[in-house]
C-alpha cells in the first residue's frame, strides 16, 4: 500500500498514513488540496501536506472548537466562522437553535467545493439559508465590520505560520473584540501543548493585551501532531468556563461535563504561563 | 495583505516556532527599516536558564563581544547574569548599567594597559593570562588579583577555532602559575576554549584531561587551584541541528566530577549560545543579476556590515519572502551591498526566487554579526531590536 507522509513543518514527528486511494489532488490559488482514503480514518482532507480532518475523528476538533464558546454564551444569534472551509464548524454552530446568522468567511473557495464533493457529512450545513458565505480573507472581513453585533467569532485556520498568520495579529484581535457584543466569545486553535507550548503561551499573552478574559482549554486530536490540542478562548465579560444554557444538542464527544473538564486546572495554567513547565 | 514567507521544515527544525512567530508579527506590524537584527527576549531568557543548569557549582558569564548591544546587556543584567569582557569599551557599557564588579571577569589573555587600569579601579578581580609579560602587567596594575592560566587545547570540530592565538601547553602553564605566585598574584585556576561553535563533544574531554594534568602539576608545585573556567564554545543551529547544551553539560559535569575536587568552582563564558539563535536579521533584496550562468542575489547586509563570520565558514539559513506559486528554487550566489568583490556571503544557496524589495530573514544571526560590523562604503550596521 502506498503511504502518505505528513509534512507539518513544526512537528518533531512525521505521521505516516496508509493510502487506499487518492481521491483528489489539485492546486487552488492558495494551497495544494488532497483527499485520500485511509483504512482506519476513512477519507482525509489534506492541505499543503498537512492533515486537516478525517471522516472518523473530525468531530473531536469541530465540536470542541465550537461548543465551548457557544454554550458559554447565553443566547448566541450571530456567529462568524473564519476558515473551516470543510464546513465542520458551521455544521456544529447550526446545531444551536438560537443561531440566526452565520457569516462563513473562507479565503479558499476550492476547499468548500472539495468538501461538498468528498465530505458530505461535514459540509452538510453549508447551504443552510442562515449561512452567508464570504470568499475572502477573514481578517479583512472582521476589520471592516462596522457593528458590535456578533456573539461568537470562531477561527478554524491552518497552521499559524503560513497564510493564516493574518488571523493572529494584534490588529485582528482588536477588530474581533470590536465586532463582538459585550457577551461575545472568541475562540481560536493554538496548536499542541506538547509540541508548541511557547506558541500557546505567546497567543495567550497577546490576547490578554486585548481581551479582559482569556482562557485555555484542550482536546485530544489523534491526527494533529502533538495530539493535546490547545484552544485560546477570549471574551469581554463572561467567563468561558461556565455554560449558560441547557445542553440540548446531539454530539459525539462534547457535553456539559467535558466543558468543565477541558479547561486547564488553575495551577497548571499558572505554571504554563510562568514558563515553568519543562517538556 | 501580510507578507508571505516560504518557511520550510528545515527552518522549523532550526529555530523555535514562537521566535519566528514573534519576528513575523514584528515585521508585519512595524514599518521595519532594514537591515535590522531582531532578538527574541523570551528565547534569550530560556537560553540563560538552560546554560549552566547541568554543571554543578557553576557561574555563567556572558561573553559581551558576541553582541554588546546595551538593550541586550541590560536584559541580561536584570537576569543577574555575569559578564566576560576584554576592553574599556565593554567595561564602559557595563559600568553605565552599574553591574557589580563581582559579576565581571576578563578572559582575554592579553589586555591593554588602559583597560587594566580601568578594570582595577572598577574592582574587577578575575583575569586570565598566558604569558610572563601579562603577569608583570597585572602585578603592576591590579596587584594581588585572581588569575587563571589559559591552556591550549585542540579546536578540531569547532567552526571558529581560537587556539592558535591563545593558550600555552601544560609545562609552560605550570611555570606561569608559579611565576604569578612569585609576583604576588593569586593564581587560582585554569581556563581553556574548545573553539567557538564547537560541535565536537570530545574537545571538552581532551581539554579537561589536559586541565587535570596541569591541576596536579600545580599542586605539586604547592599551588592549590580552585577554579576551572571552561570557556564557551556551545554551538547553535545554523544549517543543521547540533548537539544540545544539555548533552554537552551533562558530559562535562561528569568529567569534572570524576577528575576534580568536589568544591571546584566552574566558570562558563557563552556568547553565541546566549544570543545567536535568538536573533534574526531582517534584510532586503536590493538586486538580482545573472552573470555567466551564475545567479546573483544582493541584499542590504553583507560581509562588512554584519555577516563577517561567513568569511570564516559560518553558513546561515535563510527564509525568503516570495509570492511565486512554485516550489522550485534557484542556486544563488548571495552577496552584500558594497562595491567590494570580497563582499560575497555564500555560494550555491538554494532559495526560492524573491523580487526586489522582498525581505530575507537570516536565522541564528544574533551573535558576532553587529559586533563585527563596519559601515564600509556607507552601508549601515543593522539596528538591534529586542522583541
Amino acid at each position: 500500500m502506498i503511504k502518505f507522509f505528513e509534512k507539518a513543518p513544526y512537528a518533531p514527528v512525521d505521521y505516516c498514513y496508509d493510502v487506499e486511494e487518492i481521491l483528489y489532488k489539485g492546486k487552488s490559488k492558495f494551497q495544494e488540496i488532497m483527499v485520500i482514503k485511509n483504512p482506519h480514518f476513512g477519507k482525509m482532507l489534506i492541505l499543503d501536506e498537512v492533515v486537516q480532518l478525517t471522516e472518523r475523528d473530525e468531530f473531536f476538533y469541530h465540536e470542541m472548537l465550537t461548543h465551548i464558546a457557544m454554550y458559554a454564551h447565553p443566547n448566541p444569534k450571530k456567529v462568524i466562522v473564519i476558515g473551516g472551509g470543510d464546513g465542520g464548524v458551521v455544521r456544529e454552530v447550526l446545531k444551536h437553535k438560537t443561531v440566526e446568522k452565520v457569516y462563513f468567511v473562507e479565503i479558499d473557495e476550492e476547499v468548500i467545493n472539495i468538501s461538498k464533493r468528498f465530505f458530505p457529512t461535514v459540509a452538510c450545513s453549508i447551504d443552510d439559508p442562515r449561512v452567508e458565505i464570504k470568499i475572502m480573507d477573514g481578517a479583512e472581513f472582521v476589520i471592516k465590520r462596522p457593528h458590535s453585533d456578533i456573539d461568537a467569532v470562531i477561527i478554524d485556520s491552518t497552521d499559524i505560520i503560513g497564510f493564516a498568520r493574518s488571523l493572529f495579529t494584534t490588529d485582528f484581535f482588536i477588530a474581533v473584540k470590536n465586532c463582538l457584543t459585550d457577551e461575545g466569545m472568541f475562540v481560536t486553535h493554538t496548536e499542541s501543548l506538547h509540541f508548541h507550548k511557547d506558541m500557546v503561551i505567546e497567543i495567550q499573552e497577546i490576547l490578554k493585551k486585548v481581551f479582559p478574559l482569556v482562557d485555555l482549554y484542550t482536546a485530544p486530536i489523534a491526527t494533529y501532531p502533538g495530539n493535546w490540542w490547545a484552544f485560546a478562548i477570549a471574551s469581554k465579560s463572561l467567563s468561558p468556563r461556565k455554560t449558560r444554557r441547557k445542553f440540548d444538542i446531539k454530539t459525539k464527544y462534547y457535553d456539559e461535563e467535558i466543558h468543565q473538564q477541558s479547561f486547564m486546572p488553575a495551577s497548571l495554567y499558572e505554571k504554563l504561563m510562568q514558563r515553568k513547565l519543562q517538556w | 495583505m501580510l507578507r508571505t514567507f516560504k518557511v520550510e521544515k528545515l527552518h522549523a527544525s532550526l529555530i523555535p516556532e514562537s521566535t519566528l512567530f514573534k519576528v513575523l508579527r514584528y515585521v508585519d506590524k512595524e514599518n521595519i527599516e532594514t537591515p535590522s537584527l531582531l532578538i527574541d527576549s523570551t528565547r534569550v531568557k530560556e537560553k540563560v536558564s538552560l546554560i549552566g543548569r547541568h554543571i554543578k557549582n557553576s557561574k555563567v558569564f556572558y561573553a559581551v563581544k558576541a553582541n554588546p548591544d546595551i538593550k541586550i546587556l541590560k536584559f541580561l543584567n536584570d537576569l543577574k547574569m555575569g559578564f566576560e569582557i576584554s576592553s574599556e569599551g565593554e567595561l564602559g557599557i557595563l559600568s553605565s548599567l552599574h553591574v557589580e564588579p563581582e559579576r565581571i571577569i576578563s578572559s582575554n589573555p592579553i589586555k591593554s594597559l588602559k583597560f587594566l587600569k580601568l578594570a582595577a579601579s572598577y574592582g574587577i578581580n578575575y583575569f586570565s593570562y598566558d604569558s610572563a609579560d601579562e603577569v608583570d602587567k597585572l602585578s603592576e596594575y591590579v596587584p594581588h588579583c585572581n588569575v587563571y592560566i589559559r591552556l591550549s587545547v585542540p579546536n578540531e570540530g569547532s567552526e571558529w577555532p581560537l587556539s592558535k592565538k591563545f593558550g600555552v601547553e601544560i609545562d609552560a602553564a605550570a611555570a606561569l602559575l608559579s611565576y604569578a605566585r612569585e609576583k604576588a598574584l593569586n593564581p587560582l585556576g585554569i581556563t581553556f576554549h574548545v573553539g567557538s561553535q564547537c560541535t565536537n563533544i570530545y574537545n571538552w574531554h581532551i581539554a579537561l584531561d589536559k586541565a587535570k594534568v596541569l591541576w596536579n602539576e600545580a599542586e605539586m608545585n604547592g599551588i592549590k587551584l580552585t577554579l576551572l573556567n571552561i570557556g564557551g564554545g556551545y554551538p547553535i543551529n545554523y544549517t543543521k541541528n547540533v548537539v544540545s547544551i544539555e548533552a554537552i553539560e551533562k558530559n562535562v559535569n561528569s568529567l569534572i566530577y570524576d577528575n576534580f575536587p568536589k568544591d571546584t568552582e566552574i566558570h562558563i563564558e557563552p556568547g553565541r549560545a546566549v544570543v545567536g539563535d535568538a536573533g534574526i536579521l531582517v534584510t532586503t533584496v536590493i538586486g538580482k543579476a545573472r552573470r555567466s550562468d551564475e545567479d546573483w542575489l544582493y541584499i542590504d547586509v553583507g560581509v562588512f556590515n554584519g555577516l563577517m563570520e561567513s568569511v570564516g565558514g559560518i553558513k546561515y539559513s535563510y527564509i525568503v519572502e516570495s509570492y511565486k506559486h512554485t516550489k522550485s528554487k534557484k542556486r544563488w550566489t548571495l552577496a552584500g551591498p558594497s562595491c567590494d568583490s570580497f563582499d560575497v556571503i555564500d555560494k550555491n544557496v538554494a532559495l526560492p526566487e524573491p523580487d526586489i524589495s522582498n525581505l530575507i530573514l537570516i536565522l541564528s544571526s544574533g551573535a558576532y554579526t553587529v559586533s563585527y560590523a563596519s559601515e564600509f562604503n556607507g552601508f549601515s550596521i543593522p539596528n538591534t531590536i529586542l522583541i
